[in-house]
């Protein structure tokens, strides 16, 4: 497989006469106080009171246009800093968990079979290396193939998309400008102007670790524009041992976006014991007026009992039930105000995000956020919600 | 006095010989100059008040009225952003993420990118010439100029965004000067300037568009069309889902 990659890779070479290139991206400071929860301090070994968490992040985006075909890189760098980390070469202390949700998405390829990154830790800080794209694209026609390490980006939930395991949405998180990488490839057919379907086939050593096996993801996932109003979407397919079967239908109201998302998975597909899983998503979307959007979604997601610690995967905030109200204000040409609202409708949890930015021109952009939980869940159906804490935080970041 | 003006129109509006006197002509016309049956334009957009700008450059495609596409080339936190419109959907396409968005018909109502356009100026997705009732109303002088003045107002059966658009137009060359924007409580909610005449392959058409938000004085979007190609030829699949995300 390393050699096809390889081949695959040396085949624009030979266009090298009407290639373009451009580099592009984006550096990002972000630092922030945390206030922990005292239910996490006493109950889930959480043992701090608040803190400061600094974090460095950036990317750098390469592409190589040729006739026909294309070479596309990213490489994402991070390096974060707080006294939440502790000295990994102490066994005996176990890792707090706040910084993995204030880096989340901590895992930057979904699907991985080459490893291609690096990883420093001490015991104040963790530096990443990662390059989470770097794909070769051959457009014909009508079709288009990829192979590589490449974005999968599909489905129109931007808090949960259930549809799409490959590439967790970020409409919540304090990191902007990411996306999950996949390995493997990717056949693109568009069947019509209104009909298009894409083929994968990744290889992923998530589930074993680099020394054991290369699971496979077969997937295919299409979409139909089936009216002016409607477009339907399927996906099916086997990934991560587990066979899976689901859609969106989006239907576009004169004022609104009304959206739904289903998704089914079997058990194991070998005799490793499991359950089946199922996610659900109902969603609106309305520009209400010229300066005000909302964004509602809600949703379920079927809690794997026996996952060590029973969990959702890798979800941004641990609920089952959810319900998430999104408002957009742009209060001035340069300043967008968001307040997002998640509640736990099983629970009572109830989250508050605000996020605001200021373009400062010069491509430099401002922001202040805030992570808030308006209100304690119960303790007993998700303990998990205790390890969430209260943050404010100000990111400043540049685009060259 | 009418009769004088009526009679100014004919022998100054030649481009309209006969129909000068019919409104749905005046508007035919100015979509036909300004608009084309397709057409690449580069434009340079500046948000502006008087402490700040902001300066974006767009490529805008279009073809008849129910295909555009657009992608914007600097600056460069949103450079490469796309959105295509087919018919009545539209998509955004953000490829530093190789992201696809299908978009709602309301966000046409959207500011386009902060600025004092919307997504449907942009995307041109109403036809002022048959989304619209055309009267004319009376001749008023703005600032020593006579213009003939037309009032647009939405078909009934028309997905469009203003009820109301009134036209302020040259009696010599029969284009635009000013179009007034008023909304469903009859308010008037912006103006937008239209200057400096340029010929581009037999097409006249304003170069520079101001466009002035009638709640923020202190607030202006200025549109400038560096280029604009009327006898450009797209390929078969230019204003397809696969053109948008080849980028």
């Amino acid at each position: 497989m390393k050699n096809y990659f390889l081949l695959m890779l040396l085949i624009p070479l030979s266009s090298w006469a009407q290639v373009k290139g451009e580099i592009s991206g984006n550096v990002e400071a972000q630092t922030r106080h945390t206030w922990n929860n005292e239910a996490a301090q006493d109950d889930l070994a959480q043992d701090w009171e608040e803190e400061n968490f600094h974090l460095f992040y950036g990317n750098l985006n390469g592409k190589l246009q040729f006739k026909g075909s294309r070479l596309e890189s990213n490489v994402f760098a991070r390096h974060s800093q707080s006294n939440l980390y502790q000295d990994p070469k102490n066994p005996a202390v176990s890792e707090y968990i706040a910084p993995m949700i204030f880096t989340f998405p901590q895992k930057l390829v979904a699907r991985d079979v080459f490893k291609l990154q690096h990883t420093e830790e001490g015991s104040d800080y963790r530096s990443e290396l990662i390059l989470n794209k770097l794909f070769y694209e051959w457009d014909y026609e009508e079709h288009r193939f990829m192979i590589g390490r490449m974005y999968i980006n599909y489905g129109q939930g931007e808090i949960f998309n259930p549809i799409n395991p490959f590439n967790q949405p970020t409409g919540l998180t304090a990191i902007s400008q990411v996306a999950q990488g996949n390995d493997g490839f990717n056949f693109e057919f568009f069947v019509n102007d209104k009909y298009t379907v894409d083929f994968y086939f990744l290889g992923d050593k998530s589930l074993e670790g680099y020394d054991g096996q290369i699971d496979r993801t077969m997937w295919i996932h299409g979409e139909y524009q089936a009216s002016d109003e409607l477009q339907l979407d399927y996906v099916v397919g086997e990934d991560q041992r587990r066979h899976k079967l689901g859609g969106q239908v989006r239907y576009n109201f004169s004022k609104a976006q009304v959206f739904a998302q289903a998704l089914y998975q079997t058990d194991f597909v070998d005799d490793k014991e499991s359950h089946p899983l199922w996610d659900t998503l109902l969603g609106y979307d309305q520009q209400v007026t010229n300066k005000w959007h909302v964004r509602l979604e809600s949703g379920y997601q079927k809690k794997n009992r026996f996952l060590l610690t029973p969990s959702f995967g890798e979800r941004f905030l641990p609920t089952e039930y959810f319900v998430a109200l999104a408002n957009q204000f742009e209060v001035h040409p340069l300043v967008k105000l968001t307040g997002t609202i998640v509640n736990d409708v099983k629970t009572g949890f109830t989250y508050f995000i605000t996020r605001n930015t200021v373009d400062l021109g010069h491509n430099m952009e401002f922001e202040i956020f805030g992570y808030i939980p308006a209100a304690k869940g119960s303790d007993i159906e998700n303990p998990a919600q205790k390890l969430v804490t209260t943050d404010v935080g100000a990111a400043l970041r540049a685009f060259f | 006095m009418f009769k004088s003006l009526f009679r100014k129109d004919i022998v100054l509006c030649v481009a309209l010989g006969a129909n000068a006197n019919n409104a749905d002509e005046w508007a035919k016309y100015a979509e036909k100059q300004m608009r084309g049956d397709r057409s690449r334009a580069k434009i340079e957009m500046s948000i502006q008040t008087p402490n700040w700008k902001r300066t974006l450059e767009i490529e805008s495609d279009v073809e008849g009225k129910k295909l555009a596409l657009s992608t914007i080339n600097s600056p460069a936190k949103e450079k490469g952003i796309r959105t295509l419109r087919i018919e009545n959907n539209m998509w955004n396409y953000f490829p530093k993420l190789k992201r696809k968005v299908a978009v709602s018909s309301s966000m046409l109502l959207a500011s386009w990118m902060g600025s004092d356009f919307t997504n449907d100026d942009i995307l041109k997705a109403s036809s002022m010439a048959e989304d619209y009732e055309h009267k004319f109303l009376e001749n008023k002088k703005l600032n020593g100029t006579e213009y003939r003045v037309i009032e647009n107002s939405a078909r009934t059966d028309a997905k469009v965004m203003w009820p109301k658009i009134v036209t302020y137009a040259s009696i010599q060359d029969c284009l635009p000067r000013q179009y007034h924007y008023f909304d469903k409580q009859g308010t008037l909610k912006r103006i937008l300037f239209l200057d400096q005449i340029k010929t581009f392959d037999g097409h006249k058409m304003p170069t520079q568009w101001v466009m002035q938000p009638q709640d923020d004085l202190n607030k202006k979007t200025q549109i400038n069309y560096t280029d604009i190609d009327f006898d450009v030829k797209f390929p078969g699949n230019h204003f397809s889902q696969k053109n948008l995300t080849d980028f």
